[in-house]
């Protein structure tokens, strides 16, 4: 079964009635609450909002990385309820690229090496998986830090590796929880510019979080999420 | 980047976690495969001790009853002139039998001309004697062990071997004359002189006062038979035969019609038995505390690996990785250490017998007049053994911390601080 847009194209991603509650003790926390929302292809879309919002819990059901309560999520047409896990591993690993906060890379290997990771899981040869990570690495202007290891680059390097990562698997859609908030103003644009510039440049959709409203003013469009729910979905002119 | 590779770079992380592990595990390693070579050496030193030294050789042979009713009835239990010879005829020219001699075995009374006290005697050709001893001997070793070769006097038939503290007792030194007493075979005393031809150890101190060595001529005069013998000693030439060879020539025997029983020189060596089945004992008890001890080292160092990651795994799993790939990732990483700790051990197998070897260390073993070399061999079927077990269990102790680090939840790994 596809879903098509009212445009008549099919959207990359379709939330419908999302809820998604946490335990706390005794106290049930509603993180989401009955949202819905559709996710083009080519996007480069803000989802912000103040602390405990559900900014996260909503990149995390889109990563695929958690499930909702209740609610449908479909990914480039496919119900994502129906996959078992193993099978929605490999369609996150091969759709999907992340981008952490806290950078996440592997401390013991090269910046290289953290890009070709993902491919390597995914099984592609070697040679090739060194060329898609080295292209992705002069992407994100790194190539000569191919051989250092995440404790030798700074803050901003370390988060261009990651979107490296991400991107050299050829995912459709680029998650970035927070991806400026520990870094500086100056990094903290960088980084964003850098998003960017690989949203027009290989029309990879990019959805990321962020406090900061600085960031907000290149994005293509910009959810404002409060108390799990959607209280603005706005697109930019 | 191949699992391996990325295993043996997650050991690098925590480098002094990891050295002070492998070096549990080498040491583990090195401690049973050395005390496996040690009762190795100890099992082959009995070994010889049994075949040659107490001139069991492989295989005895001896009418069936021999053993138990022959004291009683010897008419009936020893073999006469002619078994001896046509035995002797049908086994020389089997295969892998290299030696078959006569023996008899006696026993009674040892004097001086002043005291007297009882004896042990076994009656065997001086021939077949040196052949027993030297056989498995290298050159080297025949020219070491020179002094301690019991050597029977072919040209006088009177000539008598005695264990040191039978001459000690009876204080005879080589060439003193002693007559010594026995019963015939048909139960009339007969006392005939013999000569003191040198001494030895028995090596046991139940039997070092009175057991002697004489000639199968002599026996057979004090026991007033021609030709006669109570059995026939075996030497093969590859003690690996002597189940094989038994059997053969069992049948063989057995259809010429001869009514026999043949024992092998494990059979008939107690104290090889039992020293074989307290090492064993020994070395798995050993074996059980030290590989208890390196499985909880390896799971208590990978556990705290798998938790320190919990957070990359989380990492892992978003961008791709499988469950099993977790768990395959961390058992690979515990299979490498324990490799590593093996191989580490395997080195110091090798190399620390050389350092005993230089030391020269020796020891008295229980219920011995001799000390002895300590030697370790290299046991290379517990070796392997024990490297195969280790990497099992090595592997196995990094599954479940993986498996449950594998099943707990993307955000929640992520999430961890």
């Amino acid at each position: 079964m596809t879903v098509q847009t009212q445009s008549g194209s099919q959207p990359l991603l379709r939330l419908r009635e999302i809820r998604r509650r946490f335990m706390l003790g005794e106290t049930t926390i509603e993180a989401l609450n009955s949202v819905s929302m559709d996710i083009n292809n080519g996007e480069f879309l803000a989802v912000w909002g103040p602390s405990g919002s559900g900014k996260s819990t909503m990149m995390n059901i889109i990563g695929l990385i958690d499930t909702p309560t209740s609610g449908e999520v479909w990914f480039d047409g496919q119900d994502t309820r129906s996959l078992k896990d193993d099978e929605l591993t490999d369609f996150r690993g091969h759709k999907i690229g992340f981008v952490f906060q806290g950078f996440n890379l592997v401390p013991v290997l090269t910046a290289l090496e953290n890009v070709m990771l993902p491919l390597h899981i995914q099984g592609v040869a070697e040679h090739v998986a060194r060329e898609r990570a080295m292209a992705a690495l002069i992407d994100v202007g790194l190539e000569k830090f191919k051989a250092s290891r995440p404790d030798k680059l700074s803050g901003g390097q370390r988060q261009r590796v990651a979107i490296a990562r991400a991107l050299a698997v050829e995912p459709k859609l680029v998650i970035a929880d927070e991806p400026t908030a520990n870094l500086d103003s100056e990094n903290s644009r960088m980084v964003v510019d850098l998003m960017r510039e690989m949203n027009h440049a290989r029309g990879v959709t990019f959805v990321f979080t962020t406090h900061d409203p600085r960031l907000l003013e290149h994005v293509d469009r910009k959810i404002l999420l409060r108390d799990g729910n959607i209280e603005s979905d706005e697109v930019s002119a | 980047m191949n699992m391996i590779k990325l295993a043996i770079r997650g050991l690098m992380r925590n480098r002094r976690r990891s050295i002070v592990t492998l070096l549990t595990i080498a040491i583990g390693f090195a401690s049973i495969t050395l005390f496996a070579g040690y009762t190795h050496n100890v099992y082959s030193g009995l070994q010889k001790q049994a075949i040659y030294g107490e001139l069991l050789g492989h295989l005895t042979l001896s009418k069936r009853g021999m053993s138990t009713e022959g004291k009683l009835n010897p008419v009936k239990y020893m073999l006469n002139a002619t078994d001896v010879t046509r035995i002797t005829e049908l086994l020389l020219h089997e295969e892998h039998v290299k030696l078959v001699a006569p023996r008899l075995s006696l026993s009674g009374l040892m004097s001086n001309g002043r005291s007297s006290t009882i004896f042990i005697a076994d009656g065997i050709s001086p021939e077949a004697m040196q052949q027993l001893q030297v056989d498995a001997m290298t050159e080297e070793e025949k020219r070491i062990y020179a002094d301690y070769i019991k050597k029977l006097d072919a040209t006088h038939s009177d000539s008598a071997l005695l264990s040191a503290g039978l001459a000690d007792m009876l204080h005879l030194k080589k060439g003193a004359q002693a007559s010594v007493l026995t019963s015939t075979i048909s139960g009339q005393a007969n006392a005939l002189d013999i000569t003191v031809g040198g001494t030895f150890n028995t090596g046991n101190a139940g039997s070092n006062d009175k057991y002697m060595f004489m000639s199968l001529a002599f026996a057979q005069s004090l026991y007033d038979t021609t030709g006669a013998a109570d059995r026939m000693t075996i030497l093969l030439d590859d003690v690996n035969q002597t189940d094989a060879v038994s059997k053969h020539i069992k049948e063989k025997l057995q259809a010429a019609g001869f009514d026999i029983e043949i024992k092998t020189w494990q059979e008939l060596s107690d104290f090889y038995n039992q020293v074989h089945n307290m090492f064993d004992m020994i070395f798995g008890f050993i074996f059980s505390i030290v590989l208890t001890v390196v499985v909880m080292s390896v799971a208590n160092s990978m556990g705290m690996t798998v938790v320190e990651r919990t957070r990359e795994i989380g990492t892992l799993r978003a961008i791709g990785l499988k469950r099993l790939g977790v768990v395959k990732l961390f058992t690979v990483e515990s299979l490498m250490l324990t490799l590593l700790g093996c191989v580490a051990g395997l080195l110091l197998t090798f190399g620390l017998p050389y350092i005993v070897d230089i030391l020269h260390l020796s020891y008295t073993p229980p219920n011995s007049v001799n000390s002895v070399r300590l030697l370790v061999d290299i046991d290379f079927e517990r070796t392997l053994f024990t490297l195969i077990l280790m990497l099992v269990v090595g592997t196995l102790a990094a599954y479940l911390p993986a498996r449950r680090a594998a099943q707990k939840a993307i955000i929640d790994a992520l999430g961890h601080v």
